[in-house]
């Protein structure tokens, strides 16, 4: 049964300081103390949408922000389009300052949620309107329009008006009209929203493909966590127009740095402990468990941990001295299919702990019935101590 | 439907779909439905419009008789004929280039105005829109003769430019008094289609077309304007059908000497006591709206 639970793996993420990494070569998008605020005119209060954002964004990588409606992930990245000019703050595309600038004036292009094509114009007159907007020479439109008909695959289409294609036909269309330009950043805002399920996924990994060719930056703006895991080098998490967290997903996802981030990203036990010493913390019902807590002694913190990363055993299982661990019931079973959930409530003294346990439905894995005693185990390196 | 309601020699099962023959029957009474709630209006159009409309071409092939009465009977083309009159061309001319220039002056005020409305919030979008529809709470004739006033020899603008100019100014009685009086009376069947229109429009595209290198003023042009078309062909012939086949406008503030087909007409019916030949130029300027419309349907269906 231990093999279920192998030890994960050393985190990289913690080694080079990302950065610092980086800093021989210019970021493609620099926000440094960016804020937005809209209304106040008139005696109302100002609402603010971005609050002193600072962040670098890499040549060439593929960037997103994540966050829920409402966060300041859309106004921060129009206001690097152009559509919104900063209340505060700098931003700076290949070190070149652009806040003030208008859209028409930056090397980047957008591609939009609703894909904003122009309906009174063809599958062509709309990816060349932006090489024509720029007085490109005919014969090298025709050229670069074909290629990036080429790269998304709709050179049958060319002559359709929007209103004929699919809706991730529109979707390659609204991509191609951005990319034809060959701009420095690609900014995409939300653009698999309106599609479904099985065509948003497959375009999830043919817009990681199109990246990787062109090797754009991408800058990607959603509120699926799923999303962005699956396509991103990093994310920037936000909410209520803070940037809270950035780094690559694996960062993101196995060490969250504060309450919001845990709950935002997948599903997650939090857990209230009180902090022993620099490595140890004691929940609730008395247990200690192994976790760099970073806080003073006795004070309170917030624990994280996968529902995936942990382990069920029967609950006379030897002990792992390795493993931390607690002993509780499970008070319900869900199957799922692809997994099996179990609800957990410890019982040892003090507060009961409670736990959602997350098993993958494979071959040979041990199913157990609500009432039954159990054994819950993980590697202390599964656990993270929230800063909040 | 009696068809479906004989006995059965076997009882369908209690819960059988309903046969198709159902269906139509239902369909059938849905349409009769519809067309008991549309009967009073059409009621109202056939006694109130074809009618009238059948007779004026019926009298527009009549004779006129010399004491001026109608004669229905000996039917011909004479008044038809009567309209390539060297006259009645001129005034006919003369109608198109007013309508046409109250067209164009009310487009080229009505769409800025328009665009300013749309893009307003709604409260005060809310006090614009009640701006532009107060003048028809007072009656049209009235405020025409309002601008006889302004207009006139001891009005503010003559009395202003008079001293300016170092002669004699004419405004009331001239075409420009026509124009302005038609452009004053038809602004808001401009505005009123081109907001809607506008309000519409998906401020997106505006976006996307910026955020693909044009200018504000190349956005207004390659996307705003021509999504804009299908209001400024609704404004524009609201504005230029009524314009064309004006008659009080003309009447008050033009004079004699800038007659237009409305004014001509009522003449035929009144003065001249001659209907066949009022009828005919009726029917003509008939046909000319007509054309109009057509011309709406079709470039309108075409853009989008």
């Amino acid at each position: 049964m231990t093999e279920m639970l192998r030890e994960p793996r050393v985190r990289t993420a913690l080694a080079p300081d990302p950065v610092a990494e980086s800093g021989t070569k210019l970021p493609a998008v620099a926000m440094q103390g960016v804020t937005k605020r809209f209304g106040g005119g008139r005696g109302g209060d100002p609402v603010v949408a971005v609050d002193d954002l600072h962040l670098d964004i890499r040549d060439g990588e593929f960037f997103s922000l994540l966050g829920p409606s409402g966060c300041g992930k859309t106004t921060s990245l129009r206001m690097i389009a152009g559509f919104e000019y900063p209340s505060a703050g700098s931003v700076r595309i290949f070190d070149q300052e652009v806040g003030l600038e208008p859209p028409n004036r930056r090397p980047v292009n957008t591609v939009f949620q609703s894909y904003a094509l122009f309906p009174h114009m063809t599958v062509v007159q709309n990816i060349a309107f932006g090489l024509e907007m720029q007085k490109v020479p005919d014969d090298e439109i025709a050229t670069r329009v074909g290629e990036v008909l080429e790269l998304v695959q709709l050179s049958g289409q060319a002559r359709r008006k929007p209103s004929q294609l699919s809706g991730g036909q529109q979707q390659r269309v609204a991509l191609a009209r951005a990319l034809v330009n060959h701009p420095k950043v690609l900014l995409l805002d939300e653009p698999l929203g309106a599609l479904d399920l099985k065509l948003r996924q497959a375009m999830q990994l043919e817009l990681k493909r199109i990246q990787e060719q062109v090797g754009i930056t991408f800058v990607y703006v959603t509120h699926d966590q799923e999303e962005a895991l699956t396509m991103s080098d990093r994310i920037g998490v936000m909410n209520l127009g803070q940037l809270l967290q950035v780094g690559p997903p694996e960062a993101i996802y196995d060490t969250p740095r504060t309450r919001f981030v845990a709950d935002f990203i997948g599903d997650t036990n939090l857990l209230s402990a009180e902090v022993v010493d620099a490595d140890t913390a004691r929940l609730t019902d008395g247990t200690v468990v192994r976790v760099a807590t970073g806080r003073p002694v006795g004070a309170t913190v917030t624990l994280a941990i996968r529902p995936e990363k942990l382990g069920l055993w029967h609950a006379d299982a030897e002990r792992d001295l390795r493993l931390d661990a607690v002993t509780g019931r499970i008070r319900r079973m869900t199957f799922l299919g692809n997994a099996i959930v179990y609800e957990i409530v410890t019982e040892t003294s003090g507060t009961p702990v409670e736990l959602t346990v997350r098993q993958g439905n494979t071959p040979g894995i041990e199913h157990f019935e609500p009432d039954e005693r159990v054994r819950v185990r993980w590697w202390p390196t599964s656990t993270a101590a929230l800063e909040d | 439907m009696a068809t479906t309601l004989e006995p059965r020699t076997t009882p369908p099962p209690a819960d059988a779909a309903p046969e198709l023959g159902l269906e139509a029957d239902a369909e059938r009474a849905e349409s009769r439905r519809g067309l008991l709630i549309g009967l009073p209006s059409l009621a109202y159009l056939v006694v109130f419009f074809a009618l009238p409309l059948v007779i004026v071409v019926v009298y527009s092939f009549a004779t006129r008789s010399r004491t001026g009465r109608t004669i229905l009977g000996d039917w011909n083309l004479d008044s038809y004929a009567r309209l390539f009159d060297p006259l009645v061309l001129e005034i006919a001319l003369r109608s198109l280039w007013l309508a046409l220039l109250t067209t164009l002056i009310s487009l080229a005020f009505g769409y800025p105005f328009a665009y300013y409305l749309a893009t307003r919030s709604p409260k005060v979008r809310g006090i614009l829109l009640v701006l532009v529809m107060i003048p028809f709470w007072s009656n049209f004739l009235v405020r025409t003769y309002a601008w006889r006033v302004i207009l006139g020899r001891d009005g503010p603008f003559v009395r202003l430019l008079e001293p300016i100019l170092g002669t004699d100014v004419q405004l009331l009685f001239t075409p420009f008094a026509v124009v302005l009086g038609l452009v004053y009376g038809y602004m808001p069947f401009m505005i009123l289609p081109l907001y809607a229109t506008i309000e519409r429009l998906d401020f997106s595209l505006v976006e996307a077309a910026r955020d693909l290198y044009a200018s504000g003023w190349q956005a207004f042009l390659k996307v705003t304007w021509p999504l804009s078309r299908p209001g400024v062909i609704a404004g524009s012939l609201l504005v230029f059908i009524p314009s064309f086949g004006a008659y009080v406008t003309p009447e008050i503030l033009g004079g004699g000497r800038t007659t237009m087909l409305g004014s001509y007409i009522v003449r035929q019916f009144l003065s001249a006591r001659d209907w066949p030949f009022g009828s005919a130029l009726s029917v003509a300027v008939l046909l000319v709206m007509l054309a109009a419309a057509v011309v709406y349907l079709r470039s309108g269906g075409r853009n989008l």
